[in-house]
């Protein structure tokens, strides 16, 4: 299961938070738990160098984008791996939509297409698109290209 | 060049002006959603609405059941648009709304109408929508649609159909098990996501049919599989079957092993990796098995990518467990890892070099870590500190410079969790190692000079006072725990009070010097200080009013240990009203039990993923107490000896969910039967359980309390007690049948019908066995307890358990039949390992105690023998412990 998909600006506040099979109660402490993590290791990153930690049985791989913060958080089958492929369609659709690394007015600016890749990625903690082309058409409503 | 520069400027001031969700506010938007009823739309404008909706509800807020509705039915008007971005806005919204299943109603229409829509990716939308809002029935309505759409030649449309199935099979699982034909054409498909999906779903339909599954396996094995996502799940359900079917005998090789080994050479990182972990994970592997996975581990470790780097050293660790000596050739690559810059993978490195290192390598390995510890955060130095503790134990003569290491790290910075993993370390190996006592009690004496938590100080002057007495020189330790009697806190000066008078009562030499410390502890300003000098002095005759007891009272008062759980006792000291009656600590319940009260209820509700803390223990035998003596009918069955785990007399999923729990009394037996009603449309009355004891002779019933009404999803008990004889453990087998009085109720309304019809519901047996007056009472060091038990009652026998599933499943099963405490973590049976020894302590009815030795060894065709050795304070209890192993 793809437990959550979670954005942040550089400051730790909440851009975009989508949680799957999470309840309600423990997602304050996940919020607090990725900023932290975010914190203490983002610091000078490079744009999309990936970053992987584990907590308990649960996996999680972060990057930075321009003035964003992306994590992904997975466990069973959704693996540091498996994560990494997530979070690489993620970027590569944010960079597609805003045309760049983001900063994060840019970011807002195009919060609804990034809403509608979101949706085309993930559907309810599984993985439905992994292609960026495929999923520039799919928000606009257009057939993929490949059939 | 300079144009550009300055236009980006000009950006960034803009930027930090404006955002377009500067002060957005819930009410404000909800107002602006009213443009989705315009006559006129404006899909743009109704597109911004959307987002600002989407941004509120991504930032945790939350609309009420009002608000929603409202939201809900404008969405739906925007239907009336063709405009293709707002559509794909609509449907996004009208799934993160997801709306309840009586507005549903008003879309499914609009919806329908797009799942049939030449246009495919409104049908592949619709789909997805469709599936999130719907319930059962109107899933039979649509079915013939997704269906189709599971086979529909756009990959989109399939996927959409895929994935609904997968979500909705946890809900209607009857329904989408009929899709199996479609699902099984979609696994041939020719899209690599459509493939990967549908494997998924087929693996999820079938997983109960073994050989379905086999089948599947072998077949895909075979052909292409054209994702590396679908390669995966193929390698994860391959590793399955393999486990179930076992070697080939005739052979001796594995099935499926080539297909493993052949992905190891996958041009997907992802497939390999799945690989590799599958085959590190075989049951009993062999190292010519592991070689070609650790090869190919290997090489990841030097990988520019850390994610990569962190998949390697993960499992190479987990490897390390199991086989070290076949993680040993990676030993240079890891030690290069020790200084990564993501510590969670240095982390992961430094532990499995501590289990895979000789002993000629520890001390060099040492020598890195003192620099890597110093730069890491707690938690990551709790896991090395661990390692480093199974290190010492596994190389015992390595113990001076381990033991080193772990006092320096004791005096640096660090927090409490991370302290007490150091000296908890430290008394498991002064423990376990003999030599290692004199250094180790040294560090933790130099540590308290200077600690700053009460409770490690506390725990290791306990220590010290026990452990102290024993070495060659117990005065030189003197100074450090009076020192803490000048310099600390009381609670730390009391402890100290303590150990002083440990030394004095063991050590005949030291006890002038003792009393005249003990002496000047009487001014202390502190009560509790006081009270302990005091007592401690006269109890060893230093003080005004010696008491007159024997050296083995003073010294089992002293170290005696308590022999009932600290929480049971803190209740029953809350509970004790000052009376003429003293409080006697022989009513404190004995058992220890970590299950809370609520029983299990109708299924479905299960633990969420993350795994927040789980809470502490609850003492659940006093819940059962307080509940069982405020009931008239057993108030005067004197004190609740032993509760046990609740009994499943129903299966899963029946239309009444009954299980019992026993509750033991000396004289006296009651069942509490808890009942759960899981029929919306009924109301049971006047429920009883009659029990048939035909064959439990030594039980006569006594009385029974009913449960007057049991409406829906409610769980209520009813009792049945029994009398037996006092003291004795009697056991028989008792037969069930759940009575009632049924009445109708009107969905509608709620509300029962005047009338009921009388009705009954065969039970599952019960039986009361021999374990039921077992208490699972543990003891912090059995190797002293079994000795201090001697020989005198002591049975040994040997029986054969016949073939078993494995080491373990035979461990936990004979664990089980005994009800009894496992000891120093001996019920865990490391993987692969061809014999093993579990501990075991309780008290038996009557206050017995009972300490077991079970040896067990298992051979080639997995018949496992165990050696039974049973200590007990009366030899009929020994016998009864054999009997029920020779019964079970």
């Amino acid at each position: 299961m793809l437990l959550a998909v979670l954005f942040f600006n550089l400051e730790g506040n909440i851009l975009v938070e989508r949680f799957h099979g999470v309840p309600a109660e423990e997602r304050l402490h996940w919020r607090t738990f990725l900023v932290k993590l975010g914190s203490d290791n983002l610091k000078g990153a490079k744009n999309e160098e990936l970053f992987v930690a584990s907590h308990k049985s649960v996996y999680i791989v972060y990057s930075v984008l321009g003035d964003v913060c992306i994590y992904v958080v997975g466990k069973d089958e959704y693996d540091e791996l498996a994560l990494a492929e997530v979070i690489f369609v993620i970027t590569s659709c944010v960079k597609d939509v805003c045309g760049k690394p983001p900063t994060e007015r840019l970011f807002l600016d195009k919060y609804g297409k990034i809403c509608l890749c979101l949706d085309e990625i993930v559907w309810k903690g599984i993985l439905e698109n992994t292609d960026k082309d495929r999923i520039r058409r799919l928000i606009r409503l257009k057939p993929p290209a490949d059939i | 060049m300079a144009q550009p520069l300055v236009k980006k400027d000009d950006d960034r001031d803009e930027e930090a002006e404006y955002s377009p969700f500067t002060g957005i506010e819930k009410g404000a938007v909800l107002q602006e959603a009213r443009v989705f009823n315009d006559p006129q739309l404006d899909p743009r404008r109704c597109s911004q609405v959307i987002t600002k909706l989407l941004y509120l509800l991504n930032q945790g807020e939350t609309f009420t059941k009002i608000e929603a509705t409202e939201v809900f039915f404008a969405v739906t008007k925007l239907f009336q648009s063709r405009d293709i971005g707002l559509r794909r806005m609509v449907y996004l919204i009208i799934k993160e709304l997801s709306p309840s299943a009586d507005e549903v109603i008003i879309v499914t229409s609009s919806l329908m109408k797009d799942m049939n829509s030449k246009t495919d990716m409104y049908r592949a939308n619709a789909i997805r929508v469709l599936c999130r809002i719907t319930d059962g029935t109107l899933l039979t309505q649509i079915e013939r649609y997704l269906k189709q759409a599971i086979v529909d030649k756009n990959p989109v449309v399939a996927s959409a159909a895929l994935v609904s199935g997968i979500h909705l099979l946890q809900t209607n699982p009857e329904i989408v098990k009929r899709w199996s034909n479609e699902v099984q054409e979609a696994v041939q498909s020719r899209a690599a996501l459509v493939q990967f999906h549908a494997l998924a779903l087929l693996h999820q339909i079938r997983q109960n049919d073994r050989l379905a599954v086999s089948k599947l396996v072998t077949s895909l094995t075979r052909g292409t599989v054209r994702s590396p996502l679908a390669q995966c799940l193929l390698i994860r359900y391959t590793s399955q079957v393999i486990r179930e079917s076992g070697l080939n005998t005739q052979t001796g090789d594995r099935p499926f092993y080539d297909y493993l080994e052949g992905c190891l050479r996958h041009k997907a990182e992802m497939v390999i990796f799945e690989a590799a972990r599958a085959i590190t994970e075989l049951s009993g592997v062999t190292s010519r098995e592991l070689t070609p996975a650790i090869t190919v581990l290997q090489l990841f470790l030097s990988s520019s990518k850390p994610v990569l780097r962190f998949a390697a050293i993960r499992t190479l660790n987990k490897v390390a467990m199991t086989h070290p000596m076949a993680v040993t050739n990676c030993n240079i690559d890891m030690e290069s890892l020790i200084s990564d810059q993501n510590r969670s993978i240095a982390t992961l490195a430094i532990t499995t070099l501590l289990k895979t290192g000789n002993e000629s390598s520890v001390d060099r390995l040492m020598k890195q870590i003192t620099n890597f510890m110093s730069d890491i955060a707690d938690e990551f130095k709790i896991v090395v500190v661990e390692a480093i503790r199974s290190l010492c134990l596994k190389f015992p003569l390595k113990y001076r410079t381990l033991m080193n290491f772990l006092s320096n790290i004791l005096r640096e910075e660090g927090g409490f969790e991370y302290k007490k993993a150091i000296v908890d370390s430290i008394v498991i190996l002064i423990r376990d190692i003999p030599d290692a006592k004199e250094s180790g009690l040294f560090h933790l004496c130099e540590f308290i000079e200077d600690c700053e938590f009460t409770y490690l100080s506390t725990q290791i002057l306990h220590f010290l006072g026990n452990e102290g007495p024993k070495t060659s020189d117990p005065s030189k330790y003197i100074r450090y725990i009076y020192n803490r009697v000048i310099l600390e806190n009381a609670t730390v000066r009391a402890s100290a009070v303590s150990t002083l008078a440990k030394f004095g009562a063991m050590v005949d030499f030291l006890k002038p010097r003792i009393f005249v410390l003990l002496r000047r502890c009487l001014f202390d300003s502190d009560d509790e200080v006081r009270d302990r000098a005091t007592l401690y002095l006269n109890m060893l005759g230093g003080g005004d009013d010696s008491v007159d007891g024997t050296d083995k009272d003073v010294k089992d008062f002293l170290f005696g240990s308590l022999d009932v759980p600290l929480v049971n006792l803190e209740t029953s000291l809350k509970n004790y009203e000052p009376s003429e009656e003293p409080f006697d600590i022989d009513s404190v319940p004995r058992e220890f039990k970590s299950q809370a009260l609520a029983e299990k209820k109708a299924p479905g509700k299960k633990p969420t993923g993350l795994g927040a803390p789980p809470s502490g223990p609850t003492s659940t035998i006093d819940a059962y107490e307080k509940m069982l003596s405020s009931i008239p009918e057993f108030s005067s069955f004197g004190n609740l000896i032993k509760s046990s785990e609740p009994v499943e007399l129903t299966e899963a999923e029946t239309e009444y969910a009954v299980n019992v729990v026993k509750h033991i009394y000396d004289g006296h037996v009651v069942f509490q039967y808890n009942c759960t009603n899981t029929i919306p449309e009924q109301l049971l009355e006047n429920v009883t359980v009659i029990v048939d004891a035909s064959e439990a002779e030594e039980f006569s019933e006594v009385s029974s309390k009913l449960l007057r009404s049991l409406p829906y999803d409610s769980p209520k008990q009813t009792f049945v007690a029994f009398e037996k004889p006092a003291g004795v453990p009697a056991v028989g087998k008792f037969s069930n049948m759940l009575k009632f009085i049924v009445k109708e109720v009107d969905p509608s309304t709620g509300e029962a019908e005047e009338d009921g019809v009388e009705d009954e519901y065969q039970l599952e047996d019960l039986e009361v066995v021999a374990a039921d007056y077992m208490l699972k009472v543990g003891v912090s060091n059995f190797r002293n307890a079994w000795e201090s038990m001697g020989p005198d009652c002591e049975r040994v026998d040997e029986y054969g358990l016949g073939a078993r599933e494995s080491l373990a499943e035979a461990v936990s099963a004979v664990v089980n039949i005994l009800g009894m405490q496992p000891c120093e973590g001996t019920e865990v049976v490391p993987s692969n390992s061809r014999s093993h020894t579990c501990l075991l302590s309780g008290v038996f009815m009557g206050n017995v105690k009972v300490l077991v030795r079970l040896s067990f060894g298992i051979d080639g065709p997995k018949q496992v023998a165990m050696k039974l050795a049973v200590r007990s304070e009366d030899q009929t209890v020994s016998d009864i412990i054999h009997e029920i192993i020779a019964s079970g």
